[in-house]
């Protein structure tokens, strides 16, 4: 066997590709050709690394998103079923909410019931309580729910149009959750009146796939989280800033 | 697809014992293609709805490797839409390459750092043939059906492929001697 077989060979014998009788040919002229053997020591090695790499699983929430749209389809009368519906379903996409979890410190515990809280509600279908974009309708529902008034906007120029809002519990404490949209994600705005003075800027995490932010504007703590690159998170930290500060 | 049966209760049942259960490869195949977390869960939702749209056409015994077929022609999709198929290669180097979350993932050591990033910086065409072949371990034949291309090209695609992330890989971990450092 000469050299350009041997080598248009190596792939293959790692990849159990050959046949027996071509291994056992490949293996004789192996040890004639000490740069076929180079090669093929770096093709085991390379594809030994690749195999060593941990596997990264779904999310759990393209799972739940996923599970949310087949339980869409698969609820709808047949006839019914029309493909731009699911088109748009696709842009409706996943209720959002917060089951509590103080996001200050983003202890890894924290962050994890965060994510967790998230999902949850990601696959019911009660992301919000009150679902409105307008701000004079959303701002007087919290009134008698919770003991604050939280600065509501929507930010739909900023192309974050707000969807609604609903009330979760954190260490306790009734807060307020503002729901906004980005393009086919959701986005959580968790806030409450701040007991320090001054404004903070955003420290942005992200996590699996989500971006976290914390950031203190207007005396009130603002938590938000998102399937969301970290840069559209700063973005949308910025709008709402923006929005508190017109309102002065 | 407007003449194409409408998927019903009992098609999705089917689906999500014959496809569901494929979710882990076709996000895996996203993150590598995408090479963001983000993007890829995009990418295998959008994949995902696909198959099901297709679903009463899988006439096939491994629901993965179509799945896979998919995913990859939803992406090529996404980048025409994008405009980012004719990147040239600078670009795609230029890029930070970055595997799967490295802060985040079980990817612990630096070692196995370097190489999901040697792997994220190869061009596509050599990024996604290693990956069907080595994490999602199809045989040529399997890849020949994903890639849509001749099983020779599967071939020379593959060894062009090792040649180019063993070069990476000497490159960033250092050559000793003859052939690669223990990896």
């Amino acid at each position: 066997m000469d050299c350009p077989t041997c080598e248009a060979m190596v792939d293959a014998y790692v990849d159990g590709e050959l046949t027996a009788i071509e291994s056992a040919a490949f293996e004789q002229a192996l040890e004639l050709c000490p740069g076929c053997r180079r090669r093929l020591a770096d093709a085991r090695a390379v594809s030994d690394a690749l195999r060593a790499l941990p596997a990264e699983p779904a999310p759990d929430l393209l799972r739940a998103r996923i599970e949310r749209e087949l339980r869409a389809i698969a609820g709808r009368p047949t006839q019914r079923i029309r493909w731009s519906a699911m088109a748009a379903s696709l842009i409706v996409a996943i209720g959002i909410g917060w089951l509590g979890g103080s996001l200050l410190g983003h202890g890894t515990r924290e962050t994890d019931e965060l994510i967790a809280g998230y999902i949850r509600v990601a696959m019911s279908d009660h992301g919000v309580e009150v679902a409105s974009s307008d701000r004079h309708t959303v701002k007087p529902w919290f009134a008698g729910r919770i003991d604050y008034a939280p600065p509501v906007h929507d930010l739909t120029a900023e192309g974050f149009p707000l969807l609604g809002g609903r009330v979760d519990l954190v260490d306790g404490r009734k807060v307020a959750v503002l729901v906004y949209r980005r393009n086919q994600h959701r986005l959580a705005l968790t806030l409450w009146p701040s007991s320090s003075s001054g404004n903070a800027a955003p420290s942005l995490a992200q996590r699996d796939g989500f971006a976290l932010a914390d950031w203190r504007h207007g005396g009130f703590e603002m938590h938000a989280v998102a399937d969301l690159a970290p840069s559209e998170m700063k973005s949308f930290a910025a709008a709402v800033d923006q929005a508190i500060d017109a309102d002065r | 697809m407007s003449d194409a049966p409408k998927p019903d209760g009992v098609t999705v049942e089917r689906f999500r014992v014959v496809v569901l259960p494929h979710l882990d490869a076709a996000y895996g195949f996203a993150r590598w293609l995408t090479r963001d977390p983000v993007a890829a869960q995009d990418l295998a939702q959008e994949a995902m709805l696909r198959a099901l749209r297709y679903f009463h056409a899988f006439r096939g015994d491994d629901a993965r490797p179509w799945l896979l077929r998919i995913v990859r022609n939803t992406w090529s999709d996404f980048r025409t839409r994008n405009g980012t198929a004719g990147q040239t290669l600078d670009e795609i180097e230029n890029r930070p390459a970055d595997g799967p979350d490295p802060e985040q993932s079980a990817i612990a050591g630096d070692r196995q750092r370097q190489i999901a990033a040697a792997l994220a910086a190869l061009p596509a065409e050599a990024r996604e043939v290693l990956v069907l072949r080595e994490i999602e371990d199809l045989s040529y034949k399997r890849i020949a059906a994903v890639l849509d291309l001749p099983i020779g090209t599967v071939m020379s695609r593959l060894a062009r492929a090792r040649e180019k992330l063993a070069a990476e890989l000497g490159g960033r971990l250092g050559r000793r001697g003859d052939g690669l450092p223990d990896l």
